[in-house]
């Protein structure tokens, strides 16, 4: 759910926004007729930019995930760009825009505005659907483009096509950027999200310096729901940290970048993954993981927003490893006793002690007393805005990410034919 | 008697700073460092008053605001925390997270010199938009360095309904002494990640490279690689394939480059014979040019070792390293076959604990899910000949499981041995039902290596044990001794694992299916 005109205001209790802080100032709904048919896209889904469908369906978990892949045809073998589609109902009404053209989608259909973001082998645009009216309204989409040779260069195959498929399962879940579609083309990977304006976590971290308790406990108590989610699917993120938490218009998060998710089951798994300052100490030591290394990462997390720093830190990740292995965590004076322990609860090398990894899983996590004013139910039905508000001027504003060069224009890795032969099978599916 | 943890910190920062700029006059470096420390902490605190003292007054802010500040539906100051603080005490709040602040505007209260933490300071892409850019640093200038601290209490007293961007909205208000880092980064962090592996099927075992050495150079590389964490927890197994997996790579020549800084790293060397110079470019890799190496900060000898990373995954190299003898030999490991034995060791263990597991007629009714838990929670322990493993007559906390070797089960009036146990025999599981004492002692007649799990560890990973075999066994639930059910009734009595049972487990252990 997102503040939108059209929406009913937030809960009465709340300080309600003055008029002019409100996102789509008029009515969104006559901008989709002029949307390129073409389109390929769900527009029903409730993703912030496409407030079409009146009533958004939000929270319980969301609808059932029904939107299962339906056998785009890939692999005829000439380079066509291939593609997933996905059709999804809501309130039982299937809804299919596939019907009305069966080209594929594909780069041209997008206006690539501005980079939103950037990694080793990724680079996220911010998209408007082509021919949409150039209007403050017009529906934007995070646009996740992988580079072939890059993934190939880096051996991250395996981890892309996992990353395709979780978003997938994960798209009902309010705090988890939804998915819409995804499809390739000879050079890159394409994935096409929802776009969440309020930037990273970690911007707001850096600038307030360190959390107050109450906003702390409000980002770690929707992570903790997302890794209750995303492990009873049998899901291990694997690379939580404030610059993969982004805010959507309210201020609730959207977690991003599943490039290190995997399905384990109750399996260990080891290829060693994540970020520095948030490895486990078995991640470090090669002892085969499993999904317990997200219930640490998530008391780093809480460590970090609370102080402004993770408690295991040098100059040389070699040595952050060092510190994290010998598991001694010094926690500053002033911080309240909660936050503390679960943060030592969490952050313990022996599994059989660690919160989450425990007998009662997740739920143990929010039984802590370091949740204990948070009200669950309400939590999940978003029933009120989070502790920080983006205050966005229209819904394509970007001011909350940071500003990225545009990407070379010397194509300096080309995806040779050679390579194209050799490797472009290892795609198929995705 | 221990130091006190703040001392250890201030004394570890010093250090850090130390080992980094090297001073000629060290005690005028540790005067300065001190001193810098005191400003900046005075600093924090002068501003914390100040923050207290306006916030307070405002009505808005401070550690408990007025009801009406929740109530009124709407904040006086848009751009404020109305929550900041303590616990909510007022009952009639609907939900913690009631109170919102809004990002504000930039043009509300924000001067050009707020310091921000946007990009451009952390080194990065510059920013188009000057009134989120903070005051230029120099590159490599920690953002939380003292002196850009100062500028905190300088340049803007923060005051109510100032911008968000101003660094103390959402700090709590006693929350200076909170005491920031001066030498940790505050940028944006890379994931990383090391090639995928995945273990090998049963039928296609793998086996990892051997290196002939003589004893006295294993004794070295032992010694050599002893410090390092990543070899520290392996067992002997493990240990003795990575040490054979090392590969004699001799270095002809005084001025060969061993590794450059900035390219990619696949190995980690131990040098056996010569000497190497370390130099590192403060730019981050090498540049050309004749000081392209940048600064020479270290040499390495004999028994020392370098590269350590790359054993983990795919990073830059930190460092430049050149050889400076003309005959030197290094011992080269590369990441994916270090990687590959502690895996294919780890996958294997976990399958044959699982495996034994299976075969613990108290834990029989485990569902394949939890046995992998308790397996995951194993820890390994060697015990020599000799050493008793457990005590007739302790306390028993520790349920066990023989890995390989050979014990004997010994009781007090018995002349001999009661019994013996090897390979996935197990005992003292009762430890996990009940906290009798133990009923004989076990002593290592080999060298005995077992997992070990204690009953407080199971009861939080999986709940009860009680409860466990109550799942299946309604008898249980009725009164009927636990014990009388329990393993074989052998000459150990209630001790449990009756051979019979064990040999089966030992013989199911070794054809472990993957």
């Amino acid at each position: 759910m997102e503040i939108t005109a059209q929406q009913p205001a937030a809960p009465l209790s709340l300080p309600t926004p003055p008029p002019d802080k409100l996102l789509d100032e008029g009515p969104a709904i006559a901008e989709l007729d002029k949307v390129d048919s073409g389109m390929d896209i769900d527009f029903q889904s409730d993703s912030l930019h496409t407030p079409v469908s009146g009533p958004t369906q939000v929270g319980s978990g969301g609808p059932p995930v029904n939107g299962q892949a339906k056998g785009g045809g890939f692999g005829n073998g000439d380079g066509e760009p291939t593609r997933k589609e996905e059709g999804r109902s809501e309130g039982g009404e299937e809804v299919n825009m596939t019907d009305v053209d069966q080209r594929p989608p594909s780069v041209e259909d997008f206006d690539l505005m501005t980079t939103l973001g950037t990694g080793t082998f990724a680079r996220v645009w911010l998209v408007r659907p082509r021919g949409s009216p150039p209007t403050e309204n017009a529906p934007l989409f995070a646009l996740k483009q992988l580079k072939k040779v890059d993934i190939i260069r880096l051996k991250q195959c395996e981890h892309v096509l996992n990353e395709r498929s979780i978003l997938e399962v994960c798209r009902p879940h309010p705090f988890i950027t939804h998915y819409l579609c995804s499809w390739q083309d000879r050079a890159s990977l394409y994935i096409l999200l929802e776009y969440s304006p309020g930037g990273e976590i970690f911007g707001y971290l850096r600038r307030a310096r360190r959390f107050d308790f109450q906003t702390t406990q409000f980002y770690a108590a929707e992570i903790t729901m997302i890794l209750v989610f995303l492990h009873n699917h049998g899901i291990v993120y694997r690379d939580l940290k404030p610059e993969n938490i982004l805010l959507d218009a309210r201020g609730h998060v959207k977690l991003v970048d599943f490039g290190f998710a995997k399905v384990v089951g109750d399996r260990e798994t080891y290829t060693l993954c994540g970020t520095p300052e948030y490895l486990s100490p078995e991640v470090i030591q090669s002892k085969g993981h499993g999904k317990a290394v997200d219930w640490w990462a998530l008391g780093v997390l809480i460590y970090e927003m609370s102080c402004g720093f993770p408690p295991f830190y040098d100059n040389s990740p070699f040595a952050i490893y060092e510190k994290i292995v010998a598991g001694r965590i010094s926690f500053p004076s002033i911080l309240p006793e909660e936050t503390k322990d679960i943060v030592r609860r969490l952050c313990t090398k022996d599994l059989s002690a660690r919160l989450g990894n425990m007998c009662g899983g997740g739920h143990q996590v929010m039984a802590h007393p370091f949740f204990d004013s948070v009200h669950w139910q309400e939590l999940e039905n978003q029933v009120h805005p989070g502790p920080i508000v983006p205050s966005l001027r229209h819904p394509g504003d970007t001011r909350y990410f940071d500003q990225y060069d545009p990407p070379p224009t010397t194509a300096r890795d080309e995806y040779t034919d050679e390579m194209f032969e050799k490797y472009d099978a290892s795609f198929h599916g995705f | 008697m221990s130091l006190p943890e703040a001392y250890l910190d201030e004394v570890n920062a010093l250090n850090r700073e130390i080992l980094k700029s090297k001073p000629t006059d060290v005690l005028q470096f540790c005067a300065n460092f001190f001193n810098r420390r005191l400003e900046a902490q005075r600093v924090e605190f002068l501003l914390s008053a100040s923050n207290n003292s306006g916030f307070s007054s405002s009505n808005t802010f401070g550690a408990m605001p007025s009801s009406s500040a929740y109530g009124g539906g709407e904040s006086l100051f848009p751009g404020s925390v109305v929550n900041l603080g303590g616990p909510p005490l007022d009952g009639n709040r609907e939900s913690p997270f009631s109170g919102t602040i809004r990002e504000e505007d930039e043009d509300v209260g924000q001067s050009p010199t707020t310091p921000s933490f946007r990009p451009a300071v952390l080194g990065g892409p510059s920013i188009s938009n000057p009134s989120l850019a903070a005051p230029p640093l120099s590159p490599g200038q920690s953002l939380f360095s003292p002196r850009s601290r100062f500028a905190f209490g300088n340049d803007q007293p923060p005051h109510p309904g100032s911008s968000h961007l101003s660094p103390s909205i959402h700090l709590s208000p006693n929350s200076a002494s909170l005491d920031f880092p001066s030498n940790y980064n505050m940028g944006r962090r890379t994931s990383v990640s090391a090639e995928s592996l995945v273990p090998s099927s049963s039928n296609e075992e793998w086996n990892p490279p051997v290196y002939p050495k003589t004893p006295e150079q294993l004794g070295r590389l032992k010694t050599a690689v002893s410090g390092n964490f990543l070899f520290m927890h392996l067992d002997d197994d493990q240990s003795g394939q990575v040490l054979s997996a090392l590969m004699e790579k001799p270095i002809p020549g005084k001025g060969t480059r061993v590794i450059t800084q900035g390219d990619v790293g696949d190995f980690f060397y131990v040098v056996e014979k010569g000497s190497f110079d370390v130099y590192v470019n403060s730019a981050g890799s090498m540049l050309p040019g004749l000081d392209g190496m940048g600064k020479k900060v270290n040499s390495i000898g004999p028994g020392g070792s370098f590269g350590e990373l790359a054993l983990m995954y795919n990073a830059p190299r930190a460092a430049t390293i050149i050889s400076t003898t003309s005959q030197n030999i290094l011992w080269a490991l590369d990441r994916v076959t270090f990687r590959r034995i502690l895996m294919e060791n780890t996958f294997k263990r976990r399958r044959m604990y699982e495996a034994f597991l299976e075969e613990v007629s108290i834990l029989s009714s485990l569902v394949p899910y939890e046995r992998a838990k308790i397996a995951d929670a194993l820890e390994p322990f060697t015990f020599h000949p000799g050493d008793v493993i457990i005590q007739q007559g302790d306390p028993g906390d520790n349920f066990y499981i023989i890995e390989s070797g050979e014990a004997e089960v010994v009781k007090h009036g018995a002349h001999e041995p009661v019994n013996r146990l090897t390979k996935g025999d197990y005992f003292g599981e009762l430890a996990l039902l009940n906290d009798a004492p133990r009923a004989a002692s076990v002593r290592a007649v080999t060298r005995v290596k077992v997992a070990t799990l204690g009953k407080d560890g199971f009861q939080r990973l999986l709940g009860p044990v009680a409860e466990i075999m109550r799942r299946n066994d309604p008898r249980l639930a009725e009164g009927v001794d636990p014990l009388s059910n329990v393993g074989s009734p052998g000459p150990s009595g209630g001790f449990d694992g009756g051979k019979d049972v064990v040999e089966e487990a030992a013989g199911r252990g070794r054809a472990v299916e993957v």
